[in-house]
C-alpha cells in the first residue's frame, strides 16, 4: 500500500530531507466526536512520512475556536509552527503574508502542478500576485430543510425569492419557526448576511466595493441589509436568535420546530447525524433582487500555510508532504474516514467513494448554480472590519439600528482599514 | 420584634437560599437528564436518576484528564504561593530593612492587577521562555498574580504574633530562619491553612491564563474544558452540566467542610 | 536583623512577582508607544494609541458598561447581604453558619460555569427563567435577556451579584458580631424597633466594611471578564461590552498589539486609582 501510494503521488521526494528534519503541524483536526477527522489526519501522516525523505511531521492539535488566535500570537513571539492548516483565508491570509510571516509556495505549486487549485482558489490564498498557501477542503452555503414539514404544508421548493418568502410566511402562519437561526456566537450572521448580500448585489456590485471605490452606502448593499433586518422584523427567526447559540439553532431545527436554516456544509455530519428525527433536504437560496443570477458562496475551509523562517529542508518536506496529503488517494481518505470533501473532488467520486447521499445533493446543488461565486465576508474583510462587522449585524438583525447606520458605520471602519493597509485584493 | 415581622425576615432569608441554590439545582437536574430529554419540560424530575452523563463526559470527552490538570496546576501554585508569600509577609511584617515602605507599596500595587491587561505582555514572554503549551506557563504566572493578595494576608497574620516570642527565639541563639520555622509557622497555622484553600480556590477558578497558554487538550483544566464543551458538544446539555458539576462540587464539597478557614480567609483585611 | 536576611525572605515572592507581573506591566506600557501590524512590531508612535481612544465609541461604552456595573452591584448585592447579615445576626449559631454557607456556595463556583448555568436559565427558546414566567401565566413578562441590549447588562448582572452577595454576608456578618452588644439593648430600652436599631446602629457602626465592600466591588467590576467572555461575548452589539473584553478582542482577534496595551495601561491606571483612593480612605478613619 506505502509503495502505491509513494508512486501515486510521484515520488516527488524532497531531496534535501534528512532524518533530523522535523516540520511541525498545527491544525484543527479533532481527534473524537462524529465529524471528527483527526484519525484520517493521523492515517496520512502514516501514509505520507515515507517518501519525505527522512523527515518527520510533529503533529499539535489545536481546536477550531483556538488556533486563529494562537496562531497570530505564535506568529508575533517569532514561534510560527513550520506548517498550519488554519482559517480563514484571503483577507486574514494576505495580513501575515504582507507581514512576512509567509513562505512563498509559487514554484511548489509549479513543481507539483497543484492545478487541482483553479483560479478561484488561487486568488483567495494569494497576495500582492503571489501563492501562499493551499488550500484543502471546500465548503458552501445553502438551505437545510426538514422534506417531512414542507410536505405536510403543501410547500413546494422554492425557486424564486417570492416563493421563499411565500413559504416562509406558510410556516409561520402553522406556528412553524421558518427559518432556525442562532447568532449568540456573532460570527453565523455574517454567513447569512454574505450569502444575502451576494443574492441581492451580485458579484459585480460585492467587487466594486470590497476591491474598488464604491462606498458600502450603496443601495443594493442598502436592499440586502434591508432584506436580512425584514426577515427578523417578519419573524422568520425564532425568538431572541441574538441569544441562541449556533449549535442550538441546528438542534431546534433537528427537532422540527424550524422548516429550514441556512448554513454552510461543514455541519453536515452532525446534521446527517441528527436528521434520525427528521428527513432532510437541501436547495439553494434563490436570488433575491431582480436580474442577479443564482448562486453560493463556495470557499476552502481552512488552508495549509508555511512558515518563512523555515529552513529550506523543512520547506521542502512541507510542500512534499503537502503534495502527498492533496493526492487522489489521500483525496479519497479524506472523503471516507474524514468527512469533508477536498478541492478537485467529483460528484462522480463522492458517490464512489460513499459519501452520504445528502452530502452528494448539497454538492450538486450548489454545482448546479451558474458559475457566480460571492464573497463570504469573513474571508474578504480583514479581522478589525471583522470585529465591526459582528456587532454590528447583532445590532442589525435585533432592530437596533437602520440599515444605512448599519452600513456607515462599516464604511468608517472600511476606511480606516484601507488608510493602514489592510485591504486584500486577489 | 413582632412575630409577623420575624416571620418576613424568615422569609428574606429563604428566597435568598433559593437564590443561591436554585441554579445548582438546575445543574444537578440537567446533569442526570438524557439529550432525548431537551424539548420536554426542563423541571421534569430526574428519574431514574443515571450518571450515564458524568461517565460519558468523565471517559469520553477528556474529562478526567481535564480534573487532574486542574487539581495538578492548583495544587503547585498552591504550594509555590506557601513557599513565597509566608516568608515575605514574615518579612513586612517583623523586619525592618530599607526600601520596605516601597516595596510594599510594589506588592500592593499588584493587588488590583487584571489578567486581561498583562497577558498582551506575558503571553510574548512565555513564548521566548518556551512556557507555551506548558502548565509551567500557567503555574508560574498565576502564582505570581496571586501573589500581592497573599502577602498582603500573610503580613496581617504575621502582625498578630507577639514579638516577644521572637525575640526570646533569636536571643536563644536560633537563626531567624530557624525561628520562622520553629516558632511562627506553627502559631500561622490557621492563617496559612486559610492560604492554602483561597489560593487553591482561585487557581482552580482561573479561566483567561489557561485558556491563552495551553493548546493541546490533554493539559488543559477543567475550566477550560467546561467551557469549551459549550461549542463542542452544542446542545448536550446534559453532558456540559455533568461536566460543570464535576467542575464546581469538589469545591463547594471542601468549603463546607473547611467554611471556618475559607471566610476568615477571604475576609483578612477587610474587618480589621 | 540585617536588611540582607529580610530581602532573602523577600527574594522568592518578589522574583516571581517582577517577572510574571511587574516586567509584563513595564512591557505593555512600552508596547503602547508603538505602533503594531499582525503582532509585529512597527513605528514608534508616540501617544497616538492612546489618541485613538477619543473617538473610539466601544471604548467609552465599554467604560461606561463598567461605570454602571459598579453602581448595580453597590445597588443589589451589597444592600441584599447588608439586610441578610442584619437578619441573621439575632439567629442562633446553627441558623448563621448553614445559611452564610449557602450564600456563600455561588463564590465558590468558576465564573465560567456560572455563565454557562446561566446562559441556560436566560436561553430564549430553551432557558428556564422563559419556561417558569410562562407556567405562572406570565407569558407577557418572557424575553430574550442577554440577547437584548435593554437587558442584558442587567441580566448579567444579576450573575453577578449572585456569585457575590454571599460574600458581602460573610464580611458584614463578622462586623456585626463585633459591634458592642449593649448598644442594642440600651436602644430597646428607649424603645426602638428592630427596623430603627438596623438604621441608627448597624449601618453607620459598618462603614468601613460598607466602604471596604464598595470599592472591592469597584475593582472587581473593572476586572470582570470570564463571565462576559462565556456568555455574550460583549453582545448584542455592544451591549455588555466592558473593557477587558474590548483588550481581549483588539489584542487577540483583530492583533492590534499597541492599542490593546493603550487600553490595557488605562485599565491599570483607573483600578491602580481607585485601589489608591480606597488605601487612603481605609487609613483614614
Amino acid at each position: 500500500m506505502k509503495t502505491i501510494l509513494a508512486l501515486a503521488t510521484g515520488l516527488t521526494v524532497a531531496s534535501t530531507a534528512t532524518a533530523e528534519t522535523i516540520v511541525t503541524q498545527w491544525d484543527q483536526f479533532a481527534q473524537s466526536g462524529i465529524s471528527a477527522a483527526g484519525p484520517a489526519m493521523d492515517e496520512l501522516i502514516a501514509t505520507c512520512q515515507p517518501s519525505l525523505g527522512g523527515a518527520t511531521i510533529l503533529r499539535t492539535i489545536a481546536p477550531s475556536i483556538g488556533i486563529r488566535d494562537s496562531y497570530r500570537l505564535a506568529v508575533s513571539a517569532g514561534k510560527t509552527p513550520d506548517l498550519a492548516y488554519t482559517w480563514p483565508a484571503a483577507s486574514v491570509l494576505a495580513g501575515y503574508a504582507r507581514v512576512g510571516a509567509l513562505a512563498l509556495l509559487d514554484s511548489y505549486y509549479e513543481q507539483y502542478g497543484w492545478d487541482h487549485v483553479n483560479d478561484f482558489y488561487r486568488g483567495r490564498n494569494s497576495h500582492d500576485g503571489h501563492l501562499y498557501a493551499l488550500p484543502m477542503e471546500q465548503d458552501l452555503m445553502g438551505v437545510y430543510y426538514n422534506k417531512a414539514l414542507f410536505a405536510e404544508h403543501g410547500v413546494e421548493l422554492p425557486t424564486t425569492y417570492a416563493e421563499f418568502q411565500a413559504a416562509a410566511e406558510t410556516f409561520k402562519a402553522a406556528g412553524i419557526i421558518p427559518v432556525s437561526f442562532g447568532n449568540r456566537d456573532r460570527w453565523p450572521a455574517t454567513n447569512t448576511f454574505s450569502l444575502i448580500l451576494g443574492l441581492t448585489a451580485g458579484l459585480e456590485a460585492e467587487q466594486a466595493v470590497l476591491f474598488g471605490d464604491e462606498p458600502w452606502t450603496n443601495p443594493a448593499f442598502k436592499q440586502a441589509a434591508e432584506t436580512f433586518q425584514a426577515w427578523a422584523n417578519d419573524e422568520y427567526f425564532p425568538r431572541g436568535f441574538n441569544g441562541v447559540g449556533y449549535d442550538e439553532a441546528n438542534a431546534l431545527f433537528l427537532s422540527g420546530r424550524a422548516a429550514m436554516t441556512i448554513t454552510g456544509t461543514w455541519v453536515l455530519q452532525d446534521m446527517i447525524r441528527g436528521a434520525e428525527r427528521i428527513d432532510l433536504g437541501v436547495f439553494m437560496l434563490p436570488p433575491i433582487a431582480d436580474g442577479v443570477p443564482a448562486g453560493t458562496m463556495w470557499g476552502e475551509g481552512s488552508q495549509w500555510q508555511m512558515s518563512a523562517s523555515a529552513d529550506q529542508a523543512v520547506k521542502d518536506a512541507a510542500a512534499a508532504y503537502l503534495d502527498c496529503l492533496t493526492s487522489d488517494a489521500s483525496r479519497q481518505v479524506w472523503v471516507e474516514k474524514g468527512h469533508t470533501v477536498p478541492i478537485g473532488t467529483t460528484p462522480d467520486e463522492l458517490a464512489e467513494w460513499g459519501a452520504d447521499p445528502i452530502v452528494q445533493e448539497f454538492f450538486a446543488a450548489g454545482l448546479a448554480t451558474p458559475d457566480s461565486n460571492f464573497y463570504d465576508l469573513h474571508t474578504t474583510l480583514p479581522e478589525s472590519v471583522t470585529q465591526v462587522l459582528y456587532p454590528e449585524l447583532q445590532r442589525l438583525v435585533g432592530g437596533e439600528v437602520t440599515a444605512d447606520e448599519f452600513l456607515a458605520a462599516m464604511q468608517a471602519s472600511w476606511e480606516t482599514a484601507i488608510a493602514n493597509g489592510e485591504r486584500w485584493i486577489p | 420584634m413582632s412575630k409577623t415581622s420575624r416571620h418576613i425576615q424568615t422569609l428574606v432569608l429563604i428566597l435568598f437560599a433559593a437564590y443561591a441554590l436554585a441554579p445548582v439545582y438546575l445543574v444537578l437536574l440537567a446533569s442526570m437528564r438524557s439529550e432525548a430529554d431537551l424539548f420536554s419540560g426542563p423541571l421534569a424530575l430526574p428519574w431514574p436518576i443515571n450518571i450515564d452523563n458524568f461517565l460519558r463526559v468523565w471517559r469520553e470527552s477528556g474529562f478526567a484528564a481535564y480534573f487532574f490538570n486542574s487539581l495538578k496546576i492548583s495544587a503547585a501554585v498552591t504550594v509555590l504561593v506557601l513557599l513565597s508569600a509566608p516568608l515575605a509577609g514574615f518579612a513586612f511584617a517583623k523586619m525592618r530593612f530599607a526600601g520596605r515602605e516601597g516595596l510594599f507599596a510594589l506588592f500592593l500595587a499588584g493587588l488590583v492587577v487584571p489578567a486581561p491587561s498583562v497577558i498582551v505582555a506575558l503571553y510574548g514572554n512565555l513564548q521566548t521562555l518556551g512556557l507555551i503549551d506548558n502548565q509551567i506557563g500557567v503555574i508560574l504566572p498565576q502564582a505570581a498574580l496571586l501573589m500581592p493578595f497573599s502577602v498582603f494576608m500573610m503580613r496581617t497574620v504575621m502582625q498578630e504574633i507577639p514579638d516577644e516570642l521572637i525575640e526570646a527565639s533569636t536571643m536563644d541563639g536560633a537563626t531567624l530562619f530557624g525561628t520562622f520555622i520553629r516558632i511562627v509557622v506553627p502559631i500561622a497555622r490557621p492563617g496559612l491553612m486559610s492560604l492554602t484553600l483561597i489560593v487553591f480556590l482561585f487557581s482552580w477558578q482561573e479561566y483567561l491564563l489557561p485558556l491563552v497558554v495551553l493548546q493541546t487538550e490533554t493539559l488543559k483544566p477543567i475550566t477550560v474544558g467546561a467551557a469549551s464543551l459549550q461549542g463542542r458538544y452544542g446542545v448536550d446539555y446534559g453532558g456540559i452540566a455533568a461536566a460543570g458539576l464535576i467542575a464546581f462540587a469538589p469545591i463547594v464539597v471542601l468549603f463546607l467542610i473547611m467554611q471556618r478557614s475559607f471566610v476568615r480567609g477571604l475576609s483578612a483585611g477587610a474587618v480589621k | 536583623m540585617s536588611d540582607r536576611t529580610a530581602y532573602i525572605f523577600l527574594l522568592p515572592a518578589l522574583v516571581l512577582y517582577v517577572a510574571f507581573v511587574a516586567l509584563p506591566i513595564a512591557q505593555v506600557v512600552g508596547y503602547s508607544l508603538f505602533e503594531w501590524d499582525q503582532g509585529i512590531i512597527g513605528d514608534f508612535a508616540g501617544l497616538s494609541n492612546f489618541e485613538r481612544m477619543g473617538g473610539d465609541t466601544v471604548f467609552w461604552a465599554a467604560l461606561s458598561h463598567n461605570a454602571i456595573w459598579v453602581v448595580l452591584t453597590l445597588a443589589f448585592p451589597l444592600m441584599a447581604g447588608l439586610l441578610l447579615a442584619a437578619i441573621l445576626a439575632e439567629r442562633n449559631q446553627h441558623v448563621i453558619r448553614w445559611m452564610s454557607a449557602i450564600y456563600f456556595i455561588p463564590r465558590t463556583i468558576p465564573l465560567v460555569v456560572a455563565g454557562i448555568i446561566w446562559g441556560w436559565i436566560y436561553n430564549p427558546i430553551f432557558g428556564l427563567l422563559n419556561y417558569m414566567l410562562e407556567s405562572v401565566g406570565l407569558g407577557g413578562w418572557t424575553g430574550a435577556w442577554l440577547a437584548q441590549s435593554e437587558t442584558a447588562l442587567l441580566s448579567l448582572n444579576v450573575v453577578g451579584a449572585w456569585t457575590f452577595f454571599g460574600f458581602c454576608v460573610v464580611i458584614y456578618l463578622a462586623a456585626i458580631q463585633s459591634i458592642d452588644p449593649s448598644l442594642y439593648e440600651a436602644a430597646e430600652i428607649d424603645g426602638a424597633g428592630w427596623g430603627r436599631k438596623f438604621r441608627d446602629i448597624t449601618v453607620p457602626l459598618l462603614k468601613n466594611s460598607t466602604l471596604f465592600l464598595g470599592l472591592y466591588a469597584a475593582i472587581e467590576a473593572m476586572r470582570f471578564f470570564d463571565l462576559v467572555w462565556v456568555t455574550t461575548q460583549g453582545g448584542p452589539g455592544y451591549a455588555t461590552e466592558v473593557l477587558t473584553t474590548h483588550i481581549y478582542k483588539t489584542f487577540f482577534l483583530v492583533g492590534d498589539f499597541g492599542y490593546a496595551a493603550a487600553l490595557s495601561v488605562v485599565l491599570l491606571a483607573i483600578v491602580l486609582a481607585i485601589s489608591s483612593i480606597s488605601y487612603f480612605l481605609l487609613r483614614a478613619k
